[in-house]
């Protein structure tokens, strides 16, 4: 589905997208209408701005499964895991 | 209860359900041997697989005669032996027991498995759970992987190399477990089913390396398979190699043939090409945006520049009539000039005519007048009153008297005519 009013954009543009696949196929969107000239001043700004907040993000992602590769075991997870609410309070 | 026949010695029942087993019809039977053990003259195990268990026994003799490789009664060994069921009555000390009599016994041939495997696939399919586990999402970019697999193992060592290739390097959880013997299925399905129960893993990679189908069979076990179609984490499967084709890959989300796949079908997304293509469409955002405010701004010039310009334009335009109207009015006047100059030699001409006219009256009139008075002093008209003309013959007057005497002939010219005079 394609959004081409201007305030829709820009209450998707302050959400955070569900998924890495959600961000690329809003931005895939995005680029598409871009693309086809018939977007006009304010829309295009909206667009603009959303797909740099969605690159942002698609970014974010790709650096979190790019800063080294860990490994560990399931029961060392499930104990990091347990540590976690505790280290939270 | 008096009605029912008896009551029979117990020995001797049990002697008759012995003589009616042994009457029952010889058969063979296949299944996975399990609590082996051995008297001084049989061995004793269990033969089961997921729906029940029968318990077994066979003479040392027919085990001996069966020829099985070294260790082949095994916990764990898929088996087909031949026999019938037997019941042992006991005796005054020993217990009674029943078993089914093997008489024959060898290791479970790649058909037997495989009629097994398909008759598990079937039941399996249609139960719909092969379509489970296919309709679940499958995150193109997971953040946490969980993998089964064997601690040692070539598989291990491959789906790592293949996420490396993929540009992955994010949080691979391990959960080790036993991929080839009878107590690998259950450790498989325990080591998945731990795994799924972590939020933060995405999917699940269950893979192994190749072997004979009797190797792979832990993965076709029916409470394992049954396991992975019931979860609602997408589970990968890369048992074997290309060829072999176990019931966990049909019950998997996605079944791959090697692990280096599994890696790639685990991650669908490349992550550098991501990256490359992320850095495309920041930069097409860019221009998009630079395109969008430069064209209207220039747009925007243009107009700002417009009303100079139609200022311009107009007063080009104003120039232009000024010198249309000016040319058009000089024009005009002398179409009018020459339109007066018509009118004004018609009028002078109609004057000059009606003056004209005025005058030939006033001539007529004097004209009139002066036939009248010219009329008055004609010769005729007093003639025509009695007097008479002198005149010579040649009609000359004679106005005195000298003349008239001087002259030969005198003619008299009266009103009514002439006469000739002769001086007498």
């Amino acid at each position: 589905m394609r959004l081409t009013c201007a305030s829709a954009m820009a209450e998707s543009a302050s959400e955070k997208p569900e998924s890495y696949e959600a961000a690329v196929e809003r931005l895939e969107q995005i680029i598409d209408r871009l693309d086809s000239g018939q977007a006009g001043l304010r829309e295009t700004l909206d667009l603009c701005r959303e797909g740099r907040e969605l690159v942002t993000y698609c970014s974010a992602e790709l650096d979190a499964v790019s800063e080294g590769l860990e490994e560990l075991n399931l029961d060392e997870l499930a104990a990091k895991l347990e540590r976690a609410p505790a280290d939270a309070s | 209860m008096d009605e029912l026949p008896g009551p029979f010695p117990v020995g001797r029942y049990a002697r008759k359900l012995q003589e009616e087993l042994r009457r029952r019809a010889r058969v063979r039977l296949v299944g996975e041997v399990t609590g082996v053990s051995r008297s001084k003259v049989q061995a004793y195990f269990e033969l089961r697989d997921a729906e029940g268990a029968v318990p077994c026994a066979i003479w040392l003799d027919d085990l001996e005669k069966a020829g099985l490789p070294e260790g082949g009664l095994r916990d764990g060994a898929e088996v087909v032996i031949g026999g019938g069921p037997d019941y042992y009555p006991g005796g005054g000390q020993a217990s009674p027991s029943f078993a089914f009599r093997a008489t024959q016994v060898r290791l479970a041939g790649e058909g037997d498995l495989l009629a097994r495997l398909e008759a598990l696939r079937r039941q399996l399919r249609s139960e719909g759970l092969f379509e489970l586990q296919r309709q679940l999402a499958r995150p193109r970019l997971p953040k946490t992987i969980g993998v089964v697999t064997a601690e040692r193992g070539a598989a291990r060592r491959d789906l790592l190399a293949g996420l490396e290739r993929r540009g992955w390097a994010g949080r691979v959880v391990w959960a080790f477990a036993p991929v080839q013997d009878r107590r690998a299925a259950p450790a498989i399905a325990a080591a998945i089913q731990g795994l799924a129960a972590t939020p933060e893993v995405e999917a699940i990679v269950v893979t192994r390396g190749g072997g004979s189908l009797a190797d792979l069979w832990a993965f076709c076990d029916e409470t394992l398979c049954r396991t992975v179609a019931m979860l609602r984490v997408p589970v990968i499967s890369a048992v074997g190699h290309e060829r072999d084709s176990t019931l966990i890959d049909d019950v998997a989300a996605v079944a791959c043939s090697t692990p280096t796949h599994a890696a790639e079908a685990a991650v669908p997304l490349d992550c550098r090409a991501a990256r490359e293509a992320l850095g495309r469409d920041a930069a097409g955002l860019r221009r998009a945006a630079e395109r969008a405010v430069g064209s209207r701004s220039r747009h925007l010039v243009s107009l700002a520049r417009g009303p100079a310009r139609a200022l311009r334009r107009e007063r080009g335009a104003l120039n232009q009539k000024t010198r249309e109207i000016r040319a058009a009015s000089e024009r005009g006047l002398e179409g009018r000039r020459a339109f007066q100059r018509r009118l004004a030699t018609v009028v002078l001409a109609r004057a000059a005519r009606r003056a004209a006219g005025a005058e030939a009256d006033g001539r007529r009139e004097a004209l009139r007048r002066a036939q009248v008075a010219l009329r008055a002093h004609e010769p005729e008209r007093t003639l025509e009153r009695g007097y008479a003309l002198a005149e010579t013959p040649d009609g000359e007057p004679l106005a005195s008297a000298a003349a008239a005497r001087a002259a030969d002939e005198i003619n008299l010219r009266f009103s009514d005519g002439r006469i000739r005079v002769r001086e007498a």
